[in-house]
């Protein structure tokens, strides 16, 4: 599909010995990705110890604190809501719940579809049938609905079961790219090579299948974190998924829903706040995912 | 060519099969009034009257499913074929523009705005989109489309014009089809603008792709100017990857507008399983359960048809790609 003529295809086997330093020097000099990346670390670390500074989002009882817009002073730059809470500190408490969440989940899911995509792409066999069944099955009703469902079974959801619920069902389409790239590769001459000089499987997997794979993995694992988190904030939004009096979010802090009835605060800053940070999220670990593939990129295919 | 079709339909079917027999007994056991009778009983009840049509048709609270749910599939139908004229209409000239000055600040600019696009949640440009533009009594926004509901439908009392308090009519005739058009462009726009993202992205690439083959310095060789080489040349040649990605991107776009149906009400499929699962989820109210199948019969025949017909529109377009 691609335009690159056959002789770059061939002279791209990564013959020098692999090691970490070019790939991050490479990342450095990407100021998108390195920016990105920094935003997103930020805050990825203010919602995870976050909550240890702010306590607890005091409750205004006075009518002057409630649904109060945003000033620059009492710490009130993101307003209250309409109890008199501080809207900050509960975006931080439901970045919290929210970046743990996708965060283990992705990590979870990514451990499970890369090894089984891994061993189903190299060997093939009936875990390969297997996968490719999972995803055909997986691919019958949209996510969103297949989740509805799992939700409602695990009802009332916490942050816990929702990490499980995800990581179940979403380590498919993981092993499905990874597989699909190791089986592709595997037949590459540079595999060949390593094959027929007597390359034991674990050194031709560690050596050449992983390292030229790791491109696709990123995309596959930074694309997958974006997707948990909209997914999460989606079934949060509508009142499915965590609820509010359990634990913060930040789907359950757009729309505060109950049973699939969402309601918007009475205020934009009860609910912009929180939309345009899950923005940032997903913007930056996209940029985040493709500043890494490029850097991994074996260097006469970088573009 | 034909054998690979066949074998993709048998084991599609057999997929579909599975989950909807998966979901029948999760459903069965989860909502009254089928969480009374055993399961297996309900199952083989239901699968015994598929072939009359009984259990396609007959609801178990009463009422006619196939009216219904066909009622609420077309709905979204309707939503999906705005939002893929207004993807592709958009997503076109910008793609060929963004490939046609690559490097540019335009292209750069283009791109960086599609990138953006994609990657905001649709739900988000949904509300968004409702509360600035939608009629909200009480709201901030222009008020310029109505807020929820089809086109002469007030649900729950929402959507009332707060200038009249009159549910709009629906009108008959070319005003009906105005009428919808006008209550389905919000939704339409809020489920386009990430698809044009992708979209744009994905024929700029295709569009670069064709522009740096060999037949494309002939075409200019031989003196046409360089729109007919875009058009006619490299545009033709980019449909070839352009047109199949976009048809196996309508299983995404088709779950996206079950959540946009539910936010702006629409009364579509989306609607309809997102309100029975979730306004239902504590199990202790009676759910159409056989409704609830048909609903995801039709949603699973949707995500079928578009994997299906993507992969094979895209062997035919493009034989190198053919499996067999």
């Amino acid at each position: 599909m691609s335009s690159v003529p056959h002789t770059t295809v061939a002279a791209a086997p990564p013959t020098e010995r692999r090691s970490f330093t070019p790939t991050w020097r490479r990342l450095t000099r990407q100021p998108v990705a390195m920016v990105s990346g920094g935003i997103l670390l930020t805050i990825f670390l203010v919602g995870m110890f976050g909550p240890h500074f702010v306590g607890h989002a005091q409750v205004h009882l006075t009518d002057e604190w409630r649904n109060h817009p945003p000033t620059f002073s009492h710490w009130n730059l993101f307003g209250t809501d309409a109890i008199g809470e501080n809207v900050l500190v509960r975006t931080i408490y439901g970045l919290h719940t929210s970046e743990i969440t996708a965060l283990a989940a992705t990590a979870m899911a990514s451990i499970i579809g890369v090894s089984l995509g891994s061993i189903a792409g190299y060997r093939g066999g009936w875990l390969d049938v297997a996968i490719m069944r999972c995803t055909d099955l997986l691919g019958i009703f949209p996510l969103i609905l297949v989740f509805m469902a799992v939700y409602t079974y695990f009802e009332p959801v916490t942050a816990w079961t929702a990490t499980f619920a995800l990581t179940i069902f979403l380590w498919i389409p993981v092993a499905r790219v990874v597989r699909a790239e190791i089986a592709s590769i595997r037949e590459r001459e540079f595999v060949q090579a390593a094959r027929s000089l007597g390359a034991s499987d674990r050194r031709i997997y560690l050596r050449h299948l992983l390292p030229t794979a790791g491109g696709t993995i990123v995309i596959a694992v930074t694309s997958l974190l974006a997707q948990v988190f909209v997914l999460e904030a989606l079934l949060d939004f509508f009142g499915m998924g965590v609820s509010p009096a359990i634990q913060n979010t930040i789907g359950n802090l757009i729309g505060a829903g109950e049973n699939g009835v969402f309601t918007l605060g009475e205020g934009w800053w009860t609910w912009g706040f929180t939309a345009g940070l899950l923005l940032v999220i997903l913007v930056c670990t996209n940029l985040v995912g493709d500043g890494i593939a490029e850097a991994l990129r074996p260097p006469r295919q970088r573009a | 060519m034909g054998a690979f079709v066949l074998r993709r339909l048998a084991i599609g079917f057999l997929a579909m099969f599975v989950a909807l027999s998966g979901s029948f007994f999760f459903f069965s056991k989860k909502f009254l009034p089928l969480s009374e009778t055993p399961v297996v009983h309900n199952y083989w009840v239901w699968l015994r009257g598929i072939p009359s049509g009984h259990s396609l048709n007959d609801g178990l609270l009463g009422g006619h499913l196939l009216a219904t749910v066909g009622s609420a599939f077309g709905r979204t139908m309707l939503l999906l074929a705005l939002t893929l004229v207004i993807v592709v209409v958009i997503a076109i000239p910008l793609g060929c523009l963004a490939a046609a000055t690559r490097g540019s600040v335009v292209d750069y600019g283009v791109r960086v705005g599609m990138y953006m696009a994609w990657a905001v949640p649709v739900f988000v440009v949904a509300i968004l989109l409702q509360q600035g533009f939608g009629r909200i009594p009480g709201g901030w926004g222009v008020g310029w489309f109505p807020s929820v509901g089809w086109a002469g439908q007030c649900p729950n009392g929402q959507g009332i014009d707060p200038h009249n308090f009159q549910c709009p009519a629906a009108g008959h005739g070319l005003k009906h089809a105005g009428e919808v058009i006008y209550h389905l462009l919000l939704p339409a726009l809020a489920l386009a603008l990430g698809f044009v993202g992708l979209n744009a992205r994905y024929l700029r690439n295709s569009v670069i792709d064709a522009l740096d083959a060999p037949f494309v310095t002939v075409a200019r060789g031989k003196g046409l100017p360089e729109r007919v080489v875009i058009m006619h040349h490299a545009l033709r040649n980019a449909f070839v990857a352009f047109v199949p990605a976009i048809v196996s991107d309508l299983g995404l776009l088709f779950g996206a507008a079950l959540a946009v149906d539910w936010i702006f009400q629409l009364g579509g499929l989306g609607t309809l399983l997102i309100g029975q699962l979730a306004l239902n989820a504590d199990g202790n109210t009676p759910v159409d359960t056989y409704e609830l199948m048909l609903a995801l019969l039709f949603a699973a025949c949707v995500m079928l048809a578009a994997s299906m017909f993507g992969e094979v529109l895209l062997a035919v377009l493009d034989p190198r790609t053919r499996l067999d």
